[in-house]
């Protein structure tokens, strides 16, 4: 018996609470689920963009210069070009003036001279529908169909680019390489890189994007060969950038949504942990008196400990394949949740490795959760066969270095999972903090509860009950208040944001933004719009000093966020805005002139934070030259949705007037006529850019509220963590209760008695870890509005009643459901066995 | 927690957040007083030292070599980034309320490099010279060349304009503006147009014969 490992004691054991190992074996489950979802869909994601970024970028290695590539890196690039499996394409791409044969008419244009091979990636459509490579010869061009219009040529005719003469074969599409460009000032031409030199247009002097694209068989290689072009490159000069580090914007928003989704997988994750440790320690607990008997028979704490180590791993190894099949199915189905946000080529499925990632995650994460309640079992004493009471042992120094190690094994995981040391830090420290805010909140109220005089006999006796020795009370009300709280701050910020940014959008608010108008246009734009157009002045200027203190640009620029080195766009007028508050200063101006004979100037509360500005503080602007000290006169807040136009600084239209200006129109048109209107706009003004906002708020929400669902249903995990520890901390008291039962029905209750003390057990327990979770919640969230966003912070109170209804039901269904075999016990018959 | 607020943050505002701005620096200007005499320098990014800090662009090495030298001049650095010829002729009343002794104009950069008509660029650079001709101020205009890419024919066209002028309004004339710095790798910020801080140093010793003998004009009045 002493070494041997006993199948059928380990077969025995796990039978014998089966109930016990369902939910420990759901808890590692649920541990895994949605961090295996998450990581495997993030690797779907990143793949996606990756392999857009190809289209994108046109190469697996991308070298840029500004200049003729160094004769150091053209070696290189011509030796890789030789190499089997790389594939190697130059382009030259600037600007220069193309014109028709009889030089009657020139154009600004884009050319694009390419080697043969281009593009590696991605393609180059022409509308004749052949081929690109076919078509683009020496000697010819493709070029976009605005070039034809604008010079009155058409398919056949001749184009003189520098000093070559060339034939205008086909029209190009679409380019994958350039799917927008905004900066775009003419059509492109492309043009074959053998005609280079008889163009003359490229040579020192010109300015030219030099580029070389590479196409690389073996991926494996991408990152050496790019090592090698950089070490022969010039540093600052040329830029050697592969597909994988050259950014882009739908990478960013991915990076940012996923590391919030593996904050909440986290989350999860630590919850499910919390649960796996009570249900151990709850079953463990129950076992102590068959570990004395076992400790008595001659089986040793070594023994004991081996084989419960063992049933742990059993049960962990089958949680971790349920956690990471269900984690995997679920991400299969992520083309439901994430609809209209995925990349197009995205393929969804899991890799061997992220199941590999699985296991290694779970079997830490039940190492640190379940090592605390084995500990013990190794401590059990034969002599507890005989007390009524075990001592609720002390831990030895060991478990203390155990304790910390484990600790250190989890921070490392979480700052794995969130790849950010110092989040991942802040986080845990977030966590903590939070477990531990709602712990001293749960002891005082336990402790209040404890002191109470209580006259009813049901809901006494339900309250003795929720304190009783081995009851799951602590950690269940923690963990369930944990996941509530975090759940509602989710919502209260998302109703509040909304609330802010979307929904105050008014009716009436204007829907088209005009930029750029020119002083001398103001008229005739007012004769075309309509004459209540409303017209801002803006005047591009920069601040240079902050009381004599002056602003340093390269720090300013190396702030995340808005910066106090950029240019601002200032503006004139004599009140406030329909939207703004004074919440300094009388008036917009006050008497600053009077006082100071300074020019006044009101700041908007966002800038004033931003370089920590007061009243009667004195900024020098440089509006184009000439310098302009100014001191802070009022200072304004906003109302409104952020969707209305706003200045940070407005000054008296005499101190501003003569200064170069545009002018910003805001417009309320019918939305049927949006579009007609910006093109008889940009028709009559070319110069002017318009924006349509009303359509943006539309998209704004669109995107807000598909966020919100994916926050929720990754959320809505940790509730079912709670949920578990509930049902195994049920199951643990089961046999107490049976007592209490029993007790209660031979002193004369009714079966309505015991069920009333059951439900008020449960109900009071709901009430304790759903009001934990409001207070909690709701004071996080006020913050949050009040200091980080600042904006107005609505409690939307019915929203918590609705939780607080929804905490109730589910737990105290859960607790009943789970106690109604003890009802049907017959007194006598346990009595009889238990004697 | 905050994450997620960022992540929704993130999407409110990148629809609203236009392309971060130009990056030019702003001057250090003094307060005019006294018996100081005041240099502008009108022009683009290229007078506006994009990319750079204000001390490093060439107006404010200008201003310490001359103060150095002990001419009692400060040099107002007025430059825009991106902006034409055009732009330029639209705030000469502006420019004009610093009261300026000299200026010192380099624009036209920006209407070449977009393929402008050379012609409109050589009307607004005119007209520009004209109001300044009015006003009685001393010109050093700044001849720019522009890039080969161009074509042989526009390029030609375009690098006539600054010495035409130069002739015809008789005004202190540098030649070209970027001489011994444009397309030097060492000597700009890797776009082959813009000076970085070295490139600067060299602008400003080209510029400086130049700009004595334009103060020796003003003098001479």
């Amino acid at each position: 018996m002493k070494d041997a490992m006993n199948i059928r004691f380990l077969i025995r054991e796990i039978l014998h609470s089966k109930s016990q190992a369902v939910v420990f074996i759901l808890c590692v489950a649920l541990s895994l689920v949605s961090i295996v979802a998450i990581n495997s869909f993030r690797s779907d994601v990143q793949q996606s963009i990756a392999s857009d970024a190809r289209g994108l970028h046109g190469g697996d290695i991308i070298v840029h210069s500004h200049y003729d590539f160094s004769p150091a890196l053209q070696q290189e690039i011509a030796a890789l070009a030789k190499k089997t499996g790389i594939q190697v394409a130059r382009t030259w791409e600037f600007y220069s003036v193309a014109r028709r044969a009889d030089g009657q008419d020139s154009l600004f244009s884009n050319i694009k001279a390419v080697e043969k091979g281009y593009p590696l990636y991605g393609t180059v459509e022409l509308l004749s529908g052949r081929e690109f490579s076919r078509v683009l010869q020496p000697g010819k061009v493709v070029v976009a169909p605005e070039l034809l219009k604008r010079l009155g040529l058409a398919l056949g005719d001749k184009l003189l680019l520098g000093d070559s003469v060339l034939e205008i074969v086909d029209v190009i599409g679409r380019e994958s390489l350039r799917p927008v460009d905004f900066f775009n000032f003419g059509p492109r031409i492309l043009v074959a890189a053998a005609d280079l030199a008889q163009m003359d247009l490229v040579q020192k002097g010109s300015r030219v994007q030099y580029e070389a694209l590479l196409k690389v068989a073996d991926a494996g290689q991408i990152n050496t060969l790019a090592a090698g072009l950089q070490a022969r490159a010039v540093t600052g000069q040329e830029r050697v950038a592969t597909y994988a580090t050259a950014s882009s914007r739908v990478k960013r928003f991915f990076d940012n949504l996923l590391f919030f989704l593996s904050l909440v997988s986290v989350f999860t994750l630590l919850l499910a942990g919390i649960g796996m440790q009570s249900s151990l320690a709850a079953f463990l607990r129950r076992k102590e008196k068959s570990f004395a008997i076992l400790r008595s028979l001659g089986a040793t704490g070594s023994f004991l400990l081996r084989h419960y180590l063992v049933i742990v791993f059993i049960l962990s190894f089958i949680g971790c394949a349920v956690g990471i099949l269900s984690g995997l199915l679920l991400e299969k189905n992520f083309s439901t949740l994430f609809a209209g946000l995925l990349p197009d080529n995205i393929v969804l499925g899991g890799s061997f490795f992220d199941v590999l990632e699985g296991i290694g995650l779970g079997l830490v994460v039940v190492t640190f959760f379940t090592f605390l309640p084995l500990s013990k079992i190794k401590n059990v004493k034969p002599a507890a066969v005989f007390r009524k009471e075990s001592d609720n042992g002390r831990q030895n120094r060991g478990t203390y270095v155990l304790i910390g190690c484990g600790i250190i094994l989890l921070t490392g995981l979480v700052v794995r999972q969130l790849n950010d040391l110092r989040i991942g830090l802040y986080f845990l420290g977030g966590v903590l903090a939070l477990i531990a805010v709602i712990s001293v909140l749960i002891g005082i109220l336990l402790l209040l509860l404890s002191r109470l005089q209580i006259a009813s006999l049901p809901l006494r006796q339900a309250v003795r009950s929720l304190l009783r020795p081995g009851n799951a009370t602590r950690p269940i009300v923690v963990t369930l208040a944990s996941a509530l709280s975090v759940l509602l701050t989710i919502y209260l910020m998302e109703y509040n944001l909304h609330a802010t940014y979307i929904a105050s959008y008014p009716a009436d608010a204007p829907n088209l933004f005009c930029l750029d108008i020119q002083k001398n246009q103001q008229h005739d734009f007012r004769g075309l719009v309509g004459q209540d157009v409303e017209l801002f002045p803006i005047i591009r200027a920069r601040l240079t000093s902050i009381n004599g203190e002056r602003i340093h640009r390269e720090s300013e620029m190396k702030k995340r966020g808005d910066s106090l080195a950029r240019e601002f766009n200032l503006t004139y007028r004599p009140k406030l805005l329909s939207d703004e508050v004074l919440i300094k200063g009388d008036s917009l101006f006050g008497n600053v002139r009077e006082k100071s004979g300074l020019v006044p100037v009101s700041l908007l509360d966002t800038v004033a934070e931003m370089g920590d500005m007061k009243m009667g503080d004195v900024l020098i602007f440089n509006v184009q030259g000439v310098p302009m000290k100014a001191e802070v006169s009022s200072i304004r807040s906003r109302t409104k949705s952020m969707l209305y136009p706003f200045f940070y600084f407005v000054f008296p239209e005499e101190n501003l007037r003569a200064a170069p200006q545009t002018f910003f129109g805001a417009l309320k048109v019918k939305k049927s006529e949006i579009a007609q209107l910006q093109n008889t706009i940009v028709n009559h003004f070319p110069n002017i850019s318009t924006i349509n906002v009303g359509e943006t708020a539309a998209e704004l929400e669109k995107i807000l509220q598909k966020l919100s669902t994916i926050i929720n249903f990754f959320a809505s995990f940790s509730i079912l963590a709670g949920a578990l520890i509930l049902v195994s901390s049920v199951l643990a008291t089961r046999m107490a209760r049976i007592k209490e039962a029993v007790y209660y029905k031979v002193l004369g209750a009714d079966t309505r008695f015991v069920l009333l003390v059951f439900f008020l057990e449960n109900f009071i327990l709901a009430l304790l870890s759903s009001g934990c979770a409001i207070l909690v919640a709701q004071a996080g969230s006020w913050g949050l509005c009040r200091f980080l966003f600042d904006i107005d912070f609505d409690p939307s109170w019915p929203v918590s009643f609705a939780m607080l209804v929804m905490t109730v039901c589910l737990v105290v269904t859960l607790g009943l459901l789970s106690s109604v075999s003890i009802l049907g016990q017959k007194p006598i018959r346990f009595l009889r066995e238990q004697s | 927690m905050v994450k997620t607020l960022c992540v929704i943050m993130f999407i409110t505002f990148w629809s609203l957040a236009g392309c971060s701005q130009d990056q030019e620096k702003s001057p250090e200007t003094k307060q005019a007083g006294g018996t100081v005499k005041t240099i502008v320098a009108v022009g683009d990014s290229l007078t506006a030292g994009y990319g750079l800090d204000e001390s490093a662009g060439y107006p404010a090495l200008l201003e310490r070599k001359l103060q150095a030298d002990g001419y009692d001049y400060q040099v107002v650095n007025a430059g825009v980034s991106g902006e034409t010829s055009n732009g330029t002729l639209s705030r000469m009343e502006w420019i004009l309320t610093l009261a300026p002794d000299i200026v010192l104009l380099e624009t036209g950069a920006n209407d070449g490099l977009r393929g402008v008509d050379p012609e409109v660029a050589e009307k607004n650079i005119r007209n520009i010279l004209q109001i300044l001709k009015d006003k009685d101020v001393v010109v050093l205009l700044a001849g720019m060349k522009m890039v080969w890419n161009m074509g042989p024919a526009y390029v030609a066209k375009f690098n006539a304009i600054y010495p035409k002028l130069a002739k015809e309004f008789d005004v202190v004339f540098v030649p070209f503006f970027l001489d011994g710095v444009a397309m030097k790798g060492d000597l700009t910020l890797g776009d082959g147009i813009h000076p970085n801080a070295q490139g600067y140093k060299i602008i400003t010793d080209n510029l400086y014969p130049y700009v004595v003998q334009a103060i020796k004009k003003r003098t001479e009045r």
